[in-house]
């Protein structure tokens, strides 16, 4: 019984966990672009400049 | 529509680059794909575009950018300098990136990132080092086109309202999966039996997690529902609430009687809903996306020429300044370069050209603006700068007046009561009226009053749809993404309610039917033969910018055109050149044929010339050393698909009008050629759009087929207007659908698949309300089993997603 409620709790927290993430994700507007990053990938520059990118994005 | 030669994606006209690679004239949808292309060649490997023969396909010119109409929407970020800016011209993820690393790699640009489904992109850079005409220059300089973008209040709103319905969407589907583990546990206790402590304290957490399904997430419905009921009208909301709310009240009974709950019900119905909600918001954002980059931005500015010293010498030396439209009054002079749009209204004093105002008046030729000839705002001036005096501003403007008329009629349109809340409406006071009787009769058979009122309760649990919220929203995202996919832009679900009565569609001539340019329909060489005059025509002609000029040039692409000498061109009137030594003349009958040479036309060719010109066409000569040498007769023709697309219409049981400015010769013919019956001809915008009024009138529905701006007001008087993707701004705002390509056949598509997208939605409705109704019986006798509720709730909703799968027409 008490590893019932105690998996149930750990359950309720990894839901609980995941919904933050979604709060967080939304309200942060992950979700206002969905097109472009699937195109990410395909681009490739030398890293230096990849890491100025980063920076950038960050700024 | 031309084809990029190297992705193959269809793609309007007037974003065509053109290009030259191994002597052969190649056309790109973008910069990235021109790119490309020249990269593949170069590396020897253009044997690709040999082999990928059965390859279906997969994803602008350089203009003078004024970066004076950017600085109003230029802010300060710290140190840097932002803007918000809308590119024009991206096509594909390539562009993007493109556009992205050039601008990163500028001196001086700090921060640049293009959003790909909106097209903006947003640049900051250190003032220091650079400005806005720099960026812009080089963004200018890769291909693209920049626009001002201001953020408007109603685009922050729709923004925060989609993230919100996107967060309450969110919040529902986390807390109903976590809900329905312990649902499926109960359900597991129901047949194999459970620990009475266990039951509870699954009860106790479902509870906990469906109240913020109810009261957080379905808010809306809540809020929505309270003002039904105070009206007393039994919209959606209402039967949402009365079927999650009674399962929730009736559950947290049960819990406490020892009895089944019913949370999952609860808690389904507002996720799926939230679900259907949310798809219907991502189609026609996509519709209203795809339309944004449509619409052009109408001039903001005008070249003002400050006066003070007049006569020839005064308008050329005079100074120019940039001035917003709005600040214009009349009596002051703009000057208009070849190619731009007339901001106002005015009358012409200095300067000749040609005007394109086929937008405003339906006129499909040209009309030469000479000094003392009236200007429209909104026209498009072909060639020659001119500079005009304004004498209509804001309202009176005939532009302005079309807009108003076409507001008013937006105004006035009723808005479509949705069929799902008609029945809706029927099914609510019906299940209402099912579940008092249910009261009344176990109340009279002396079952006790609890027991009475939980069996009538159990009916409004058991009666709510859950899929009922996905049965509208699932066949429009299917049946829009289909039209989408075939180029047909449908702007919202109430279109295809109305779109799916149709039975009469009304199509413009110039522009719609025809190609809205001259193309030459007729040559004749006279004492030489028709090719030679035709070649000797067009290498005079290529030096021109005149349309009626380009249309002779376009005929003879592959010939090899002579070297002209001593070119030059009267505006209005045609050009003249040397070629071997011999004097050619095109233009019209005066200029090429002055009188005394008048009498090389015998009876014959008069005959035909006048002919040519009652039915549309224009007749250009050709003189060679001041000798008749031939005739050619250029005319706006019919689309090649035109004649195709009304016999389509006519399997279809549809009939077609044709409706235009232009003369009633000009129109018969076009008419004629393409087969349809019935012709209004000379019609200004306003009578265009009562004539559809009228139609209305006599019981028909009809659709309204137009692009130009004369266009507007009818396209928003039809039942359902469909602009042409190369429409102008106005017209595409009225629409209630967009043809992304110039297909007429799109028409026929866009009518058949409204009716069954239409039919699938009833069908859709049928089925979501289907299993809960026969499952009513079981309530009422006070046998509802959580199987049951459980059974109608997962069988309505596959049936619903399952039957809007077929929401595509067949061919």
């Amino acid at each position: 019984m008490s590893s019932l409620v105690s998996l149930i709790l750990l359950s309720l927290c990894l839901g609980f966990a995941a919904w933050f993430l979604f709060l967080w994700a939304a309200k942060s507007g992950q979700f206002d672009d969905a097109e472009r990053p699937k195109y990410r990938m395909l681009d490739d520059d030398d890293e230096e400049s990849d890491k100025k990118d980063d920076q950038k994005r960050k700024t | 529509m031309p084809r990029c030669d190297h992705c193959l994606i269809e793609f309007p006209e007037r974003e065509a680059v053109h290009d030259e690679v191994k002597g052969e004239e190649k056309v790109f949808c973008c910069h990235g794909c021109q790119g490309v292309y020249r990269l593949i060649n170069d590396e020897g490997l253009d044997d690709f575009y040999k082999r990928r023969k059965d390859w279906v396909p997969g994803p602008a010119a350089k203009v003078a950018i004024d970066s004076a109409a950017f600085s109003g929407s230029l802010r300060p970020a710290g140190d840097d300098i932002e803007v918000d800016i809308i590119l024009d011209g991206i096509r594909c993820a390539s562009c993007v990136w493109l556009n992205e690393r050039v601008l990163q790699k500028t001196g001086g640009v700090t921060f640049a990132q293009v959003n790909y489904a909106t097209h903006r992109a947003r640049i900051r850079w250190d003032p220091r080092k650079t400005g806005l005409d720099a960026v812009l220059h080089r963004i200018t300089s890769i291909g693209y086109t920049p626009k001002p973008f201001v953020a408007g209040a109603f685009e922050e709103e729709q923004k925060k309202a989609s993230r919100d319905l996107l967060i309450r969407f969110g919040t529902a589907s986390f807390f109903s999966m976590q809900q329905m583990i312990y649902s499926a546990a109960l359900y597991a206790g129901y047949f194999q039996g459970i620990e009475a402590g266990l039951k509870d304290l699954f009860h106790w957490i479902s509870l906990a997690l469906t109240t913020p399904v109810l009261f957080y997430a379905g808010w809306p419905f809540l809020k929505g529902a309270l003002r039904g009921i105070r009206h007393f009208t039994f919209n959606m909301d209402v039967l949402i609430i009365a079927g999650a709310g009674s399962a929730y009240v009736y559950s947290i009974y049960q819990m406490f009687a020892g009895g089944e709950v019913y949370f999952d019900t609860s808690a389904m119905i507002i996720t799926l809903i939230l679900l259907g909600r949310f798809i219907e918001a991502g189609a026609k954002r996509k519709a209203s996306e795809a339309l944004t980059r449509l619409l052009s931005l109408a001039p903001r500015e005008a070249r003002k020429v400050v006066a003070g010293i007049t006569g020839e010498a005064g308008y050329h030396d005079a100074e120019r300044v940039m001035t917003l439209v709005s600040a214009m009054r009349p009596g002051d002079l703009i000057e208009v370069l070849p190619g731009e749009k007339v901001p106002l209204d005015g009358i012409v004093r200095h300067g000749a050209s040609e005007a394109d105002e086929s937008m405003l008046t339906g006129e499909s030729h040209p009309v030469s603006k000479t000094a003392g000839a009236e200007v429209f705002g909104g026209t498009v001036n072909l060639y020659g700068a001119f500079i005009y005096e304004v004498t209509r501003i804001g309202n009176e403007t005939v532009l302005a007046r079309i807009i108003k008329a076409v507001e008013d009629a937006q105004a006035r349109r009723a808005p479509v009561q949705a069929f799902a809340d008609k029945v809706v409406g029927i099914f609510v006071p019906l299940v209402l009226l099912i579940s008092f009787c249910t009261a009344t009769y176990w109340w009279l058979t002396g079952a006790g009053a609890s027991v009475a009122v939980m069996n009538a309760v159990s009916v409004l649990v058991i009666a709510c749809p859950c899929a009922l919220g996905l049965a509208t929203p699932l066949a429009i995202l299917i049946g829009t993404s289909y039209g989408a996919s075939k180029g047909v832009l449908i702007k919202g679900g109430d279109v295809i309610e109305r779109a799916r009565k149709i039975d009469l569609v009304v199509f413009d001539k110039t522009g719609t039917i025809t190609l809205g340019k001259p193309a030459l329909v007729h040559y004749r060489g006279i004492g030489m033969t028709d090719s030679k005059a035709l070649a000797l025509a067009a290498s005079l002609e290529r030096y021109s910018e005149h349309s009626l000029g380009k249309a002779i040039v376009d005929a003879v692409r592959g010939i090899d055109l002579e070297e002209a000498a001593g070119f030059s061109a009267v505006p209005g009137k045609g050009i003249q050149g040397t070629i071997d030594g011999k004097q050619l003349v095109v233009g019209n009958r005066e200029f090429a044929l002055p009188a005394t040479t008048g009498s090389d036309m015998d009876d014959e060719l008069t005959r035909d010339a006048l002919n040519r010109e009652t039915a549309g066409a224009t007749v250009v000569y050709l003189s060679c050393n001041g000798k008749l040498a031939g005739i050619f007769a250029v005319s706006d023709v019919p689309r090649s698909e035109a004649r195709e697309a009304m016999e389509m219409l006519a399997r279809d049981g549809l009939d077609a009008v044709m409706i235009t400015g232009d003369a009633q010769a000009t129109a018969d013919a076009i008419a004629h050629a393409v087969g349809i019956g019935q012709v209004k001809a000379k019609r200004t915008p306003l009578e265009k759009a009562a004539d559809l009024k009228a139609f209305r009138d006599a019981g028909r529905s009809c659709a309204m087929v137009g692009d130009g701006i004369n266009d507007a007001p009818a396209l928003v008087e039809a039942e359902v207007g469909i602009a042409m993707g190369r429409a102008t701004d106005i017209a595409l705002e009225s629409a209630d659908m967009v043809l992304m390509r110039s297909d007429l056949r799109l028409v026929s598509l866009a009518v058949r698949l409204a009716k069954r997208t239409y039919n699938v939605i009833k069908q859709n409705l049928f089925w979501a309300f289907f299993y809960n109704v026969v499952t009513i019986p079981l309530a009422v006798m006070g046998i509802l089993h959580p199987i049951v509720a459980a059974a109608a709730m997962a069988l309505s909703s596959l049936s619903v997603v399952g039957n809007s799968l077929r929401a595509k027409v067949r061919q």
